[in-house]
C-alpha cells in the first residue's frame, strides 16, 4: 500500500495571494526554494521550469509544469541535476481558511532511499518554515539566511552536471 | 505556531496509542484506516477517534481516494516544536548524547538476545 508519497501541511497567517507569489514569482529569487531563481517561458502546463542560482551559472532543479491553477494549485515534475534519480512530482495546494492559508506540499513518485528522496523530504520542511516566516514576518528565518549565504560561497564548488549550459529551457526534461 | 495549535499537538502526542498510530502511518505512507485497525485490539470507531485527534493536530493528513481514506504522517508540527527550543549549539550536543544512548542501548539489546 506504500504509494511513494509524502505530504507536508502547514498553516500560514497570511493571504493566499502572498503565498502564491512566493512560490511562483520570477522577478526575484525565491527564498523559500533555497534562494533559487525560477526560470521559465511562462508557467502553464507543459512549460519547462528551471531553478537556477542567483548568478544564473548553475541549475539545481529541472522540471515541467503539470498543473497551473492560480492561486490555489500548482504542480510540476522535478529532478535534481546533480543526482541520477528519476523525476518526481510536487504539488502545492493553497486552501483559504478563516485564519489564513493552509499550505500543503505533496511529493509523488519518490524512490525510497535515493538521494533525491532524502533531499526532498528535508527540503520540504525548509520550504514550509521559510515560507511561513516570509509571509508572516516579511523575512526568512535566520537559519535559512545562513543557508543562503553559504550557498553563495559554495556555488563555485558545484559539479559540472549542474552547469546551466547543460540545461537550457529548450531541452525537454 | 499559535499556542492553541501547539496544545493540540501535545494533546495528540500524549497517548501511546496515538504515538503508535503515527509510527504505523509513517512506516507506510498511504495506509488506509482499516490498515491501521489491524494493529489494534479495539473497535474501528475507537481508532477513528484517535485519528481525528491526530488530524486536528495536523500530525496526520488524510486524502480521499475512491472509497478509502489514505493517511499520511505530517512532520511539520514536530519540526516547529523542535525549532522553538533548539539552537545550532544545543542540536550539536543533544545529537551526540542521543547517539550514544541509542548505540549503547542497541548494543545491550543485542547482548541480552545472545544470552537467551
Amino acid at each position: 500500500m506504500n504509494d511513494n508519497k509524502a505530504v507536508f501541511k502547514i498553516h500560514i497567517n497570511g493571504s493566499v495571494e502572498d503565498v502564491w507569489r512566493e512560490i511562483t514569482k520570477t522577478d526575484e529569487p525565491q527564498q523559500c526554494f533555497f534562494n533559487s531563481v525560477l526560470d521559465t517561458e511562462g508557467l502553464k502546463p507543459g512549460a519547462q521550469i528551471r531553478m537556477r542560482t542567483v548568478s544564473g551559472r548553475y541549475t539545481a532543479v529541472v522540471g515541467e509544469v503539470v498543473e497551473f491553477d492560480p492561486p490555489h494549485r500548482y504542480a510540476h515534475t522535478m529532478r535534481f541535476t546533480q543526482y541520477d534519480d528519476p523525476p518526481c512530482t510536487v504539488t502545492y495546494e493553497l486552501i483559504e481558511k478563516d485564519t489564513g492559508v493552509e499550505f500543503v506540499i505533496t511529493l509523488d513518485g519518490l524512490q525510497p532511499g535515493t538521494k533525491s528522496a532524502k533531499s526532498m523530504i528535508r527540503g520540504a520542511s525548509f520550504i514550509m518554515n521559510t515560507l511561513k516566516s516570509l509571509v508572516e514576518k516579511g523575512k526568512a528565518p535566520l537559519s535559512s539566511r545562513v543557508v543562503f549565504a553559504l550557498g553563495g560561497v559554495l556555488e563555485g564548488l558545484s559539479p559540472k552536471s549542474m552547469s546551466s549550459e547543460n540545461w537550457p529551457l529548450s531541452r525537454q526534461v | 505556531m499559535k499556542p492553541d495549535s501547539m496544545d493540540a499537538v501535545f494533546r495528540a502526542l500524549a497517548s501511546e496509542t496515538r504515538r503508535r498510530i503515527l509510527d504505523i502511518v509513517k512506516d507506510q505512507p498511504g495506509r488506509n484506516v482499516n490498515g491501521v485497525c489491524t494493529f489494534f485490539d479495539m473497535s474501528r470507531i475507537a481508532v477513528m477517534k484517535h485519528l481525528r485527534i491526530l488530524e486536528a493536530a495536523d500530525l496526520i493528513v488524510s486524502e480521499k481516494k475512491g472509497r478509502s481514506r489514505r493517511l499520511y504522517f505530517n512532520a511539520v508540527p514536530l519540526q516547529m516544536i523542535y525549532d522553538r527550543w533548539t539552537t545550532e549549539y544545543s542540536v550539536f550536543w543533544a545529537e551526540r548524547l542521543t547517539d550514544i544512548k541509542y548505540r549503547l542501548e542497541s548494543r545491550r539489546a543485542k547482548k541480552t538476545r545472545k544470552k537467551k
